[in-house]
């Protein structure tokens, strides 16, 4: 067993369970996570594969994720809590303003 | 001919007039309005001047059609603004202008101390410069143009008393049923672009001319009669012409004898050589003519407002002159309507005067009475003209008048008949008129103690008219020629007309019949002595039997008017039934209800938006996926 189909299962493992998260759970932070799973799974599996193919390009996209994703973690937390406080909960079933 | 060889008086045709009316808005109004009649007066003389020199020109065979500028293109097609210079409109130009600027100068002391002086001038000006215009048109957009031109001018004029309710009522009607006409002309011209491609009067009788059949052209042709219809007032949309005397007598002298109503007999006229290409429509023409003449004629004997009996005297002469057109005698119907126009506006000017001389705004044959002795010029005139009008020999009534009588004897049948009653008709009005008004003093009358002779400006006028109408039968060859000029093309520059047209070289006016000027002239005896007997034989005998139920039948125009009404108020009832059931309650409400369709559409779709978050996600995966998997396939 090599090491790529190790990594191909672990992080398509990681990557399903984010997107479990991000369409099943109804709390915000708990969505919030499943997207920075995701993110962390596709990060894992472009090492490795930079590191197979010798590319550098895909490190420099690597290091780009990492950015969006903590850009991502700081500008969702503040979302969270502002919602929070606005008193509506951190719930997204309740949150339907968009309902038609 | 280049515009550079038009004469001037064509130019001055137009000029003068358009520069009267403008320096007598702009400056005259304002400066000094009891003068804006001066530079108007100007005007007219130059007009007359123009119009009798261009005749001259025809009649030595300088007629003319040019093209002055375009006026509107679209396209291949264009519509010109042109100068047409022919025999029947030159002969009819001359009269207009002669006796048009007769009626001015009349108004100029009709009308002084009115308070509405200058706009009077102003609009009665225009309204001089519409038929001009509409006599020179040389296209049928045009001819429109300043035939709604004449109808404006005519709805200003009738309600220029407008603080009275019922003269803006006879401007209302006179001006919607000439809407109804105007609606057919319109048609009319709508169908000839379809039709033929162009508008110019020469061009579309060429290809009349051509024998090539043309599918629209009897319904070309029934959309012109229908407009002439309206315009000349007759039979079927008459009633708005005895109405329009609400306005000042001038204008009813211009309106009647000049400009309005000839219009559409011009109008036919010009028209002539699309008309009679159509089969049974000139037979028609002339039965609507016979009909209409008999009728009022006959009405015209039952009335008793002077003018009003001129009214219908006028709807009568009118209905002649179709007849006379039906029976293809363009010739005819020209002579006649130009005769027509020196006696009727005669006749008008002497009811104005009577009027004016009671200090009323109209007179009535029970106002009046013995004026013979008082009015001894409006007299004189008044039997000049009757006499024209009647048809008594020596005068110009009794040429043109014999012309159509001799045509319609020609045609046999009922519409010879018709013309001889019609002649007995026309004498006995207008000779009750005279003797109800001029002799007497009938003990039924009220005495008019206070009666006096018009002063000069209104009474030299009416002379010349009347002597005009009285020797206007010498016009007959002259008139003849004017229409063979016309009817023959024009010398310059489309000599193929005289060819293709095929016409006979001596024709129009039929020649002297012995047998039908002895029955005319009987028949116009027997008129007058009926006329005679009803109201001077038996004094009382024209007021003995009125009243009640007679009287309401004459009010009526024996139950036209109901019927008229009637129509008026079923229409009424259609426009809202149409407004109110179909408009509002079922147009509105099939659109109201494709309204809710849509809403309801939405609202159905909405509930699958129903704004949770994982839900979009759900789709958001699902859309990523099918994308995904089209994209590594």
């Amino acid at each position: 067993m090599n090491l790529t189909a190790v990594v191909w299962g672990v992080t398509g493992t990681l990557f399903f369970f984010g997107l479990a998260m991000v369409t099943l759970r109804r709390q915000l932070l708990a969505m919030l996570l499943g997207i920075e799973l995701m993110l962390a799974a596709v990060n894992v599996s472009l090492v490795h594969h930079a590191g197979l193919f010798n590319d550098a390009e895909a490190l420099a996209v690597v290091a780009l994720v990492i950015a969006v994703a903590a850009a991502e973690a700081v500008v969702g937390l503040s979302l969270i809590l502002r919602v929070r406080r606005s008193g509506h909960g951190a719930d997204a079933s309740t949150l339907t303003e968009l309902q038609g | 001919m280049t515009p550079a060889q038009v004469p001037l008086a064509a130019w001055l045709l137009y000029a003068a007039p358009v520069t009267a009316i403008l320096f007598g808005f702009f400056v005259m109004r304002r400066v000094k309005p009891e003068w804006t009649h001066l530079p108007i007066l100007v005007s007219c003389m130059i007009v007359t001047a123009s119009a009798f020199w261009l005749a001259a020109d025809v009649y030595t065979g300088h007629s003319f059609d040019l093209n002055l500028f375009r006026w509107a293109a679209a396209g291949t097609f264009g519509v010109d603004f042109g100068l047409r210079v022919d025999g029947p409109g030159v002969a009819v130009l001359a009269m207009v202008s002669f006796v048009g600027s007769l009626i001015h100068l009349y108004a100029a002391g009709y009308m002084k101390g009115d308070p509405g002086f200058s706009r009077f001038f102003l609009v009665f000006h225009l309204f001089f410069l519409a038929m001009i215009g509409l006599l020179t048109a040389n296209n049928y957009v045009q001819l429109y143009l300043f035939w709604e031109l004449v109808g404006v001018a005519s709805y200003l004029l009738v309600g220029f008393w407008f603080h009275k309710e019922s003269a803006r009522k006879a401007a209302l009607k006179a001006f919607m049923t000439n809407r109804v006409g105007d609606f057919g002309l319109l048609l009319a011209v709508l169908l000839i672009v379809l039709q033929f491609k162009v508008t110019h009067f020469h061009l579309l009788y060429l290809k009349a001319a051509s024998g090539a059949t043309f599918d629209l052209l009897p319904l070309i042709g029934l959309c012109l009669v229908w407009a002439a219809c309206a315009k000349s007032a007759q039979f079927p949309l008459y009633f708005w012409l005895p109405d329009a005397m609400e306005g000042p007598t001038p204008t009813s002298a211009l309106m009647h004898a000049a400009t309005m109503v000839t219009a559409g007999v011009f109008l036919l006229v010009r028209s002539w050589p699309l008309i009679s290409l159509v089969e049974g429509l000139p037979h028609l023409v002339a039965w609507i003519g016979g009909i209409t003449a008999l009728g009022a004629a006959i009405i015209a004997g039952t009335k008793k407002d002077l003018k009003r009996i001129l009214a219908y005297s006028t709807v009568s002469h009118l209905g002649l002159m179709m007849l006379a057109l039906g029976l293809d005698q363009v010739g005819v119907a020209l002579f006649h309507l130009i005769v027509h126009g020196f006696f009727k506006a005669a006749l008008f000017l002497c009811a104005g005067n009577i009027a004016h001389a009671l200090h009323q705004p109209t007179a009535n044959v029970d106002d009046v009475g013995g004026l013979q002795k008082s009015m001894r010029l409006t007299y004189l005139s008044f039997v000049l003209a009757a006499l024209s009008l009647a048809g008594v020999f020596p005068f110009g009534g009794f040429f043109s008048k014999d012309a159509i009588l001799d045509a319609a004897w020609h045609h046999g049948g009922p519409l010879a008949a018709l013309g001889m009653l019609v002649a007995a008709g026309s004498a006995f009005y207008i000779f009750r008129m005279l003797f109800l008004t001029f002799y007497g003093a009938r003990p039924e009358q009220k005495q008019a103690p206070h009666a006096h002779e018009a002063e000069p400006i209104l009474g030299i006028p009416v002379l010349f008219l009347a002597l005009g109408a009285a020797l206007a039968g010498l016009l007959k060859e002259p008139i003849q020629r004017f229409v063979v000029i016309g009817m023959r093309g024009l010398p310059s520059g489309l000599p193929e007309l005289n060819l293709v047209l095929n016409l006979p070289g001596e024709p129009l006016l039929p020649h002297f019949n012995w047998v039908v000027a002895d029955l005319g002239t009987l028949m116009v005896a027997l008129g007058a002595f009926a006329a005679w007997r009803l109201t001077m034989s038996d004094p009382g005998f024209d007021w003995r039997w009125r009243g009640g139920f007679a009287e309401s039948m004459f009010e009526s125009d024996f139950g036209y008017k109901i019927f008229v009404d009637w129509l008026v108020r079923c229409v009424s009832w259609i426009a809202r039934f149409t407004g109110r059931v179909l408009d509002k309650a079922w147009w509105d409400g099939l659109i109201e209800s494709t309204n809710d369709i849509v809403r309801g559409a939405g609202a159905a779709l909405a509930s699958s938006a129903q704004g949770r978050v994982n839900d979009y996600l759900w789709w958001m995966v699902a859309g990523t996926a099918l994308l995904l998997g089209k994209v590594l396939r």
